[in-house]
């Protein structure tokens, strides 16, 4: 009986059924790509059958070929971080002289920052927003609505669900902040109160919608979370928008003037913050998740390369684990930072 | 004995991409490259495994290996370079967790070995070949670029040979695979050194000891320091080597040669074929699609009907050089 079972999942996976699998290859039809503030872009796809996933995983983008055109030799730059454009435009198309040096070899990892499902006609589309930093992202940012490119996933583990009666604490930094939409989205479907923290250098740099004044408290004023009936405190570390400063430390200033109970916190960003927001988290004794990221080529768990180090058994022992496979979240206490 | 008959029939189905190496009977030529493709089934949520023509492990040490401090990988123009240290369980959770995994695949399973001296080889390889009747194929790592000495085997034909021979008689039953380093002058030296103490076949090229520098801190990219460069930047290399080797040494003794570096489309494994390969891997372009192996197959089955061949083997190593 239990080899017929083995046989049987074989055959499926054979067999190709989309539904069966956990995760695949797909082909993402390109439905919007759409400046959000300064180097972010919102890209909403696609896919037929992509399986069911969790606030957390990833999806890895093949960055779509090189397009030919090419503009005036004015335009031509060496350097990728020299490459400027005027808000509301895409970057511009340039003629690298370094050509073979603008071709991204290997796939980008993103974080899933929402996901609608329309089980009718067995498509979903996923929001994914990314920070134009280098050739991959440059490709993508030429992205049209009905474009196709391929999409691996989804990836990775899932932040955890806390109980009812607790508080979300969803911290983000700059491009971290994504995957805290898909994750209040989540939280309201639970009926789990949410309250966001988001936090970037300049108030350009935050890719999200203010529609309003933020001040420094929690505000309805940020369309991504107000739509989740999550309420949002800003950070910007120049004051240029929300709380002076950083993200962490408008959540350490909320947490004790607050009477936030049971909180639990849920971080996405650079590592640095991360590393702050945890240590932010043993002072308030709250649990910690962090969703972390590493330098990767495949995200199936065979390159090896996306390691951190996670504590075991005594406190000094550790163990190589792969953010891709065995994350990319992990309980903050675990990391060795 | 009706021949053409059925040489005429074989022509009009699909054409016959099966292949002998070693003891190993493969349905296609296609193999994971070792490294690139975990343990047993990662990649079996993205391409139908059972339809490869062999499985290669990563490298399984005697003991447990941590591998290297981050970063372990960083792309290149047409490739990357990576310094993983050969980060591996160990030989006794791989036996006891991916053993059994590898045994529902139901395709030749070839594992990779490391070592740092020639007993760890011979250690492994013999518990390998006299316990684990799954494992059809041993290669012996003798190449990685990575690891302190590790270029001491693979790169020395005296002490290649010595390692080859230990080996070879405590591996009964196995095809003995020797993965040759590209980081020598003449490729075919070791080749031969690797023929004569008894590989029952050499499978080349292993990655090209390479180095990218961040400018900015004027330090290398990887913890490392080097790595191994893979990718299609290395393909008109490997190629040359898999047909130097294949003239030079491997045609005369009868050895297949498994070809791999940089192998990405059906074409490029047209390439290697006619080069002299037998067997071909796939590595790095797993990465992007671990289904390429299957796509390889769909293509190099139009390729062999195209050019009126029956089979596979019709092709290997006729490249034309006059």
């Amino acid at each position: 009986m239990l080899l017929w079972m083995i046989q049987c999942a074989a055959h499926d996976n054979a067999a190709n059924h989309a539904t069966a699998r956990k995760k695949g290859q797909f082909a993402a039809i390109v439905l919007a790509n759409t400046q959000i503030c300064r180097e972010h872009f919102l890209l909403t796809l696609r896919l037929r059958e992509f399986p069911a996933s969790e606030p957390g995983q990833f999806v890895q983008v093949l960055c779509p070929p090189p397009d030919v055109a090419v503009q005036s030799a004015e335009q031509a730059v060496a350097g990728l971080q020299e490459v400027f454009w005027e808000p509301g435009t895409r970057p511009p198309r340039f003629h690298d002289p370094d050509f073979l040096g603008s071709q991204p070899y290997l796939r980008r990892p993103f974080s899933i920052a929402g996901r609608r499902d329309d089980p009718a006609n067995a498509v979903s589309d996923i929001d994914l927003i990314y920070r134009v930093i280098g050739k991959a992202t440059i490709r993508m940012s030429h992205l049209v609505t009905g474009d196709s490119i391929s999409i691996l996933g989804p990836l990775g583990n899932a932040f955890p669900v806390p109980e009812a009666t607790h508080t979300a604490l969803l911290v983000g930094g700059g491009v971290g902040i994504p995957p805290m939409i898909y994750l209040a989205d989540k939280f309201q479907r639970a009926g789990i109160k949410s309250i966001a923290f988001v936090g970037a250098q300049k108030a350009d740099l935050i890719p999200l919608h203010i529609t309003g004044d933020v001040g420094t408290q929690a505000s309805s004023n940020v369309r991504e979370f107000a739509a989740f009936n999550t309420q949002t405190v800003v950070a910007t570390d120049d004051g240029s928008l929300g709380n002076k400063g950083f993200v962490t430390q408008a959540l350490e200033k909320f947490c004790e003037s607050s009477a936030v109970s049971q909180g639990v916190i849920f971080c996405c960003g650079p590592t640095p913050m991360m590393r702050a927001t945890a240590l932010v988290a043993a002072r308030l004794k709250l649990p910690c998740y962090v969703s972390l990221e590493q330098p990767m080529a495949c995200g199936m768990g065979t390159c090896q390369s996306c390691i951190i180090k996670y504590r075991s058994g005594s406190a000094e022992d550790w163990v190589y684990k792969l953010t891709c496979k065995d994350g990319p979240v992990f309980n903050s206490a675990d990391i060795l930072w | 004995m009706n021949i053409s008959t059925s040489t005429a029939q074989t022509v009009a189905a699909a054409p016959d991409l099966s292949v002998q190496i070693g003891q190993m009977r493969l349905a296609n030529p296609m193999m994971t490259a070792s490294g690139t493709c975990g343990y047993a089934d990662e990649y079996a949520d993205f391409a139908d495994l059972s339809k490869f023509g062999a499985f290669v492990t990563k490298s399984i040490s005697k003991a447990p290996r941590k591998g290297n401090e981050s970063y372990r990988v960083i792309e290149t123009r047409a490739g990357m370079l990576n310094a993983i240290g050969l980060a591996n369980i160990g030989l006794e959770r791989f036996i006891s967790e991916k053993i059994p995994i590898l045994e529902r695949m139901g395709i030749p399973v070839i594992v990779n070995v490391p070592g740092w001296c020639a007993e760890d080889y011979a250690d492994v390889a013999e518990r390998l070949d006299q316990e684990l009747p799954v494992v059809q194929g041993i290669e012996l790592n003798v190449s990685c670029p990575n690891v302190k000495n590790g270029l001491s085997f693979g790169t020395d034909p005296v002490r290649l040979a010595e390692l080859v021979a230990m080996v070879r008689k405590r591996v009964k039953r196995a095809t003995l695979i020797v993965k040759l380093s590209p980081n020598v002058s003449d490729v075919a030296v070791t080749a031969r050194a690797a023929v004569e103490a008894g590989a029952d076949c050499l499978s080349l090229v292993n990655t090209f000891t390479a180095m990218v520098i961040d400018i900015e801190k004027a330090r290398p990219m990887l913890a490392n320091a080097t790595g191994g460069l893979s990718g299609p930047a290395i393909k008109p290399i490997a190629v040359y080597m898999v047909h130097r080797v294949y003239t030079q040494v491997a045609k005369a003794h009868n050895i297949p040669i498994i070809g791999m570096g940089g192998i990405q489309t059906w074409q490029d494994a047209v390439e290697f074929i006619l080069a002299g390969a037998t067997g071909l891997a796939v590595g790095t372009a797993l990465f992007i699609d671990p289904a390429i192996p299957n796509k390889i197959c769909d293509g190099l089955r139009q390729y062999l009907a195209r050019k009126g061949h029956g089979s596979l083997r019709e092709i290997i190593g006729t490249l034309k050089t006059d």
